[in-house]
């Protein structure tokens, strides 16, 4: 049956219009998960194009890597309770993997696992094991640990408007570094423990009052986090593997009204597998004012003029595409430290430049023009380039100034006076020359 | 500002009894046992806000009970939140409260909770939320609180590369500075002048004897 339902599904993408090209992800799905379950999720995946393949943890074959080369573009593990895998699935293969530039999708849970340790390393801070997020509101028919929880409209990952999502899992708090991109937080009533009477109430104020980490409550807590690497893969940590089945995609909210669950791991996954917010630099170009061709080398105070050329890639049309939509674009002209730090604005009329014009500084030495741009959710686009300024040569500074007057009038005087003497001596005769000159002969 | 009344009415059609607050005062005093304010916190109306001064104590107490007039119960849930709506700050700090609902909450600024969150001239919003998994939740906002301002929470260094980065001009070298020409006319004046001093020696001598200045006319 499944096999008739993954041939059908593998002749309808045939059929229809491919969106990602074709990508591999590889599918490491616990053998205790029904992937019918994930009917949606899945389903939403292939019908973009992403060629799925499936495996449980426990499975050799097929493997993520070979001989350090990835097999696949993009990994997905719904595995979040598995404590032991197949050789090849390890906390450092799969930072590796991130490193040659696969994309991950993890699920985490209450459990503690080799995942739960590998997040820590992306600065997410599990809670104690096996205490799932609990919420006493809204008031519903739902267990305590099935949360609705509302989608901020704040995060440029997710299209605005998704209704609230349900979730059960294992929140986790945040570090400090920027890298970290929050797409869902908890909601301010919820917390992680592991009472199920009123009579557990005070265990809680306990736990908190022992200092340390103390409760694991509210909104600053998030339960779907991802992290853009400095290689510009992506890797998205979600608290539960329930949010992505089709029970909770169907299930309706205590409010009424159909939940977004769907809409929302769609979002994730096309973020995670760089559908969206993908940018890169094609070229970059920097020349001296009414010149076209860039200098070997640049001289002090020198007009320069520098350009740079971006696209972001269209899921649609498969393409890199012009993209001016950057407004805070910086140039750096650094020796060491930043000389120069100016806005590099996008030039109306031509997609995809953004040009500046600059003075180069007068201190001569080697610099470089450095384009450093982050922004949580997007590509990162770095771009250096090396350029020498020399200090002007001998010819290059200014001539005849008028400071000089005395010293050309001097010179040109004493040269003249010379001459003038020179020529009445040898044009002169001498007065009463002797006779005897004249016998001589 | 007002209680969510939505989810009680839901609430009351899932189950009987709803959790409610009852009787919340609060004082504000100094450590020599001065009370700066006290009041009783009415349910639909925030009071002025609050104001805690760097020593200052802040007591709360209040009764947990089941539906207005019900005995006293401990809910599973009780914690003040302490939200800063600007900045986005939030703290939570559970309460503890006695099997009999009686619940008592002290803040004293001189050594305060490490769950108040990070504050700055912006006042935080105190709520508080009630939750059982017996008795249909509750949430209350109690009052605003201004507290002295804290130090900002340490930033990673590489965040300030995620933001805009201040720009930065290079100041050149003042041009360089030449003396007015007409200076440099008077000096370049002042070098030729001794051509004049010599034409007028040679005319004199002319005068003199004109036999002398022989060389001169021939040339001319």
């Amino acid at each position: 049956m499944r096999l008739l339902n993954s041939a059908l599904v593998t002749l309808l993408t045939l059929t229809t219009f491919s969106l990602a090209s074709s990508s591999s992800v590889l599918v490491v799905l616990d053998p205790s998960l029904d992937r019918e379950n994930y009917s949606i999720f899945f389903g939403g995946l292939e019908k973009r194009g992403y060629n799925l393949t499936f495996r449980a943890p426990k499975d050799t074959t097929p493997a993520i890597t070979d001989y350090g080369v990835p097999n696949y573009e993009h990994v997905i593990l719904f595995a979040p309770d598995t404590k032991s895998y197949a050789k090849d699935i390890t906390p450092q293969s799969l930072v590796s993997l991130l490193s040659e530039n696969t994309n991950l999708l993890i699920a985490l849970s209450p459990k503690q696992t080799p995942l739960t340790s590998l997040a820590a390393e992306f600065s997410l801070i599990p809670p104690p094991p096996e205490t799932p997020l609990i919420s006493h509101h809204p008031a519903r028919s739902e267990p305590q640990t099935t949360i609705p929880v509302t989608v901020s409209s704040s995060s440029p990952i997710l299209t605005p408007g998704i209704p609230p999502v349900w979730f059960t899992g294992a929140p986790h708090a945040l570090g400090s570094t920027p890298m970290l991109v929050p797409i869902l937080r908890a909601p301010a009533e919820s917390f992680a423990a592991d009472s199920t009477s009123d009579a557990d109430s005070d265990a809680l104020v306990t736990a908190s009052e022992k200092g340390g980490e103390g409760l694991w409550a509210g909104s600053q807590m998030g339960l779907v986090t991802g992290f853009q690497t400095n290689v510009n893969s992506r890797v998205v940590f979600a608290g539960g593997v329930k949010m992505f089945s089709d029970e909770y995609a169907t299930k309706e909210l205590p409010s009424g009204g159909s939940p977004g669950n769907a809409l929302f791991v769609t979002d994730v996954a096309a973020w995670v597998f760089q559908e969206k917010l993908k940018l890169r630099i094609d070229a970059v170009d920097h020349h001296r004012v009414g010149e076209s061709e860039a200098p070997k080398m640049y001289t002090t105070n020198d007009e320069i003029v520098y350009t740079a050329h971006i696209s972001a890639y269209d899921t649609e049309t498969s393409t890199w595409k012009p993209y001016s939509g950057i407004d805070d674009l910086q140039l750096e002209f650094t020796m060491l430290d930043p000389h120069i730090r100016t806005s590099l604005p996008p030039v109306p009329g031509s997609p995809g430049a953004y040009q500046v014009q600059f003075c180069a500084p007068d201190r001569h030495g080697v610099f470089k023009f450095v384009l450093n741009w982050k922004r949580k959710g997007y590509s990162y686009l770095e771009s250096s380039t090396t350029v020498p300024v020399v200090p002007p040569r001998h010819d290059q500074y200014p001539r005849f100034l008028s400071a000089a007057w005395p010293y050309y009038a001097g010179a040109i005087s004493t040269s003249a006076g010379f001459f003038l003497f020179a020529a009445l001596w040898l044009a002169g005769d001498v007065k009463g020359e002797r006779k005897k000159g004249s016998k001589v002969e | 500002m007002v209680w969510q009344f939505s989810w009680l009415l839901l609430a009351a059609t899932v189950q009987a009894a709803s959790l409610s607050l009852q009787s919340p005062r609060f004082t504000i005093s100094t450590p020599d046992a001065t009370q700066l304010r006290s009041d009783t916190l009415s349910l639909t109306k925030k009071p002025e806000p609050l104001t805690l001064g760097p020593t200052d104590t802040l007591k709360l107490t209040f009764q947990i009970t089941e539906s207005d007039e019900g005995k006293g119960v401990q809910p599973h849930q009780t914690f003040l939140r302490f939200y800063d709506k600007a900045s986005g700050e939030e703290g939570i700090q559970p309460v503890r409260v006695t099997p009999g609902g009686k619940a008592k909450f002290e803040l004293n600024m001189a050594r305060p909770p490490a769950s108040i969150p990070p504050t700055t001239h912006n006042p935080l919003e105190v709520s508080l939320i009630l939750g059982s998994f017996v008795h249909a939740p509750a949430q209350y906002d109690l009052f605003d609180l201004y507290l002295p301002a804290s130090h900002t929470p340490a930033e990673h260094p590489d965040e300030a590369s995620f933001h805009v980065l201040p720009a930065i001009k290079h100041t050149f070298r003042p041009e360089q500075k030449s003396p007015p020409q007409f200076v440099s006319a008077i000096f370049a004046a002042t070098v030729l002048s001794p051509w004049l001093v010599l034409i007028g020696l040679v005319r004199f001598l002319h005068q003199i004897d004109p036999q002398l200045t022989d060389f001169v006319i021939k040339v001319e």
